[in-house]
């Protein structure tokens, strides 16, 4: 059988984002694969210890448009830690219901993306109009489709009253049938997308472990590992999260994972807005944040975001420094692409959620 | 087959979109667009320029008092400035038309002066913002406190010393 490499990227038709990949090609077969990274390198980390606390808000909200939410709440946290500050109560509840939406957007984003990769492009169409009601929410309360500015140091910055929950319960009671009548069963069933994503990109639970893997694609293999049952952060411990997990390890496993967790962020929105304490949303105007260090995690809707800070004492940052989860996800790809045939490629690399963006700041 | 059933439902629905430009787009109260600032309520603490990530809003002082400048075309709408504003003098308002043509790009600015006050007893300049200030602080004012705001710290001294502020 002939074999050559074949190069895939930096800039390719089927590929979202730009990812260079070297493919060890036999015949229809992929026999190895090389990545090369780096492409989008803009040095946001070296421009967070060029601006203040405050304006590093902004800057790492823009690191990736997905996980947008989840950058600047592992940052506060980790601020917050440093400093001892006490979030409020009714913050912390916000922060978990901005969390969730990017969530259920990001996941829904990413399970139309596989329906326009497969070729089924009016399935792709419903999912993105149903994802539509959660953008439009993010609007409404958040002021937002993508950025939603929620995070600000020792608390949030928006508020949910009485009228808005109203609101926000009735784009969930749109959304939940929508999703588990219509999209859910499509996706079990449809044997368009069964043939191509079933038993393809295919990952062991013990491999997901050798790689360090995190979030869907760990859970799609049956590693039922969530920082948000792992190591609870703001309410997570209160709510009682339902880490969902798939055996299979294939694209399909982790696309139905993807929308499971929505099923389940939406339960968990609809429990924050009827638990939601009264009280202050932040814990004072201007903090104080003297020299330290802190790490704190932060289930982003790919997986386990950390976050490393150093302040000196001034209001601006010495190092921040943050491993996102598609770095490693990225890695297993050599795992999931070998054996595979060439036409299965975007596919799997789809199946990973990658965000190149967050991992090549 | 399945799907017929949903593509049957869309077709029956019509169209998704907006009708936007032949037709109006909603828009949310809340929605981050365009900054607008009242001089009147600014305190001139600069907060809103140190806060601003794009660096999209500059203070300086002049004689006639603090100009305060914001380039529309920098900002990001991160609503940081007026989060943190302590008087909500700068707000986001939910407008969101601001394309404009090329040429205009340098345009797209908001300039306002925020005068200084003048101290009622001695004339001398005193930074912007005492009935604001003492709104903050106290909740309110009484007759004392609004002869005594409007003076510099010397005068105001010198007032309540000699009880003619009383």
């Amino acid at each position: 059988m002939k074999s050559f490499d074949m190069p895939v990227g930096p800039l390719h038709l089927s590929l979202e984002e730009p990812m260079y990949f070297r493919i060890d090609v036999e015949g229809e077969e992929v026999a190895g694969i090389e990545i090369t990274a780096g492409h989008v390198h803009r040095g946001i980390e070296y421009l967070t210890a060029k601006r203040n606390i405050y304006q590093n808000l902004a800057l790492i909200e823009r690191v990736c448009s997905l996980c947008s939410n989840s950058h600047p709440q592992a940052y506060c946290m980790g601020l917050e830690k440093i400093a001892g500050i006490e979030v409020p109560e009714r913050a912390q509840y916000l922060r978990v219901i901005a969390d969730e939406i990017k969530r259920a957007a990001s996941n829904m984003f990413n399970v139309a993306i596989l329906a326009h990769i497969v070729g089924f492009e009016s399935l792709f169409m419903h999912v993105m109009e149903a994802r539509e009601i959660m953008q439009d929410t993010k609007e409404t309360v958040f002021g937002n489709r993508m950025d939603l500015a929620a995070n600000v140091i020792g608390g949030v910055k928006f508020d949910i009253a009485e009228d808005r929950i109203a609101y926000v319960i009735a784009q969930l009671n749109k959304l939940e049938p929508i999703l588990v009548k219509e999209i859910i069963p499509l996706y079990e069933t449809n044997s368009s997308i069964l043939s191509r994503t079933r038993g393809v990109g295919l990952i062991n639970r013990d491999q997901c472990i050798d790689y360090g893997l995190m979030g869907p694609v760990a859970r799609g293999s049956g590693y039922a590992y969530d920082v948000r049952t792992a190591a609870p952060y703001a309410v997570y411990d209160r709510l009682d999260v339902e880490v969902i997990t798939y055996p299979d390890g294939d694209v399909w496993s982790r696309a139905m994972v993807r929308l499971k967790e929505v099923v389940e962020a939406i339960r968990l929105m609809r429990l924050c807005l009827r638990e939601l304490p009264e009280g202050p949303l932040t814990a004072g105007p201007l903090p104080f944040i003297p020299a330290g260090e802190a790490i704190t995690k932060v289930e982003a809707p790919r997986g386990e975001l950390i976050y490393y800070l150093k302040t000196d004492g001034t209001d601006i940052p010495a190092r921040v420094k943050w491993r996102v989860p598609t770095y490693m996800n990225w890695d297993a790809l050599e795992v999931m692409m070998v054996g595979g045939r060439i036409s299965d490629i975007p596919l799997i690399v789809n199946s990973i959620d990658p965000c190149i963006s967050c991992t090549e700041r | 087959m399945a799907f017929l059933k949903i593509l049957f439902d869309n077709l029956r629905e019509g169209p998704a979109t907006e009708a936007f430009p032949f037709g109006e787009a909603a828009t949310p109260d809340a929605y981050r667009g365009k900054v607008t600032f009242d001089e009147t309520n600014c305190v001139g603490c600069n907060m809103c320029e140190h806060v601003c990530a794009g660096g999209a809003i500059r203070f300086s002082e002049k004689e006639d008092g603090l100009h305060f400048l914001i380039w529309h075309n920098t900002c990001i709408s991160c609503g940081l400035c007026a989060h943190y504003c302590p008087t909500k003098a700068i707000k986001l308002s939910n407008d969101w038309h601001l394309s404009h043509l090329q040429e205009e790009k340098y345009e797209q600015v908001d300039h306002a002066v925020v005068p200084y006050r003048h101290c009622t007893s001695c004339g001398e300049r005193l930074q912007p913002g005492g009935p604001m200030l003492h709104q903050l602080a106290f909740k309110g004012t009484n007759p004392r406190s609004q002869r005594l705001m409007n003076m510099c710290p010397d005068c105001r001294r010198k007032a309540s010393y000699s009880g003619e502020a009383l």
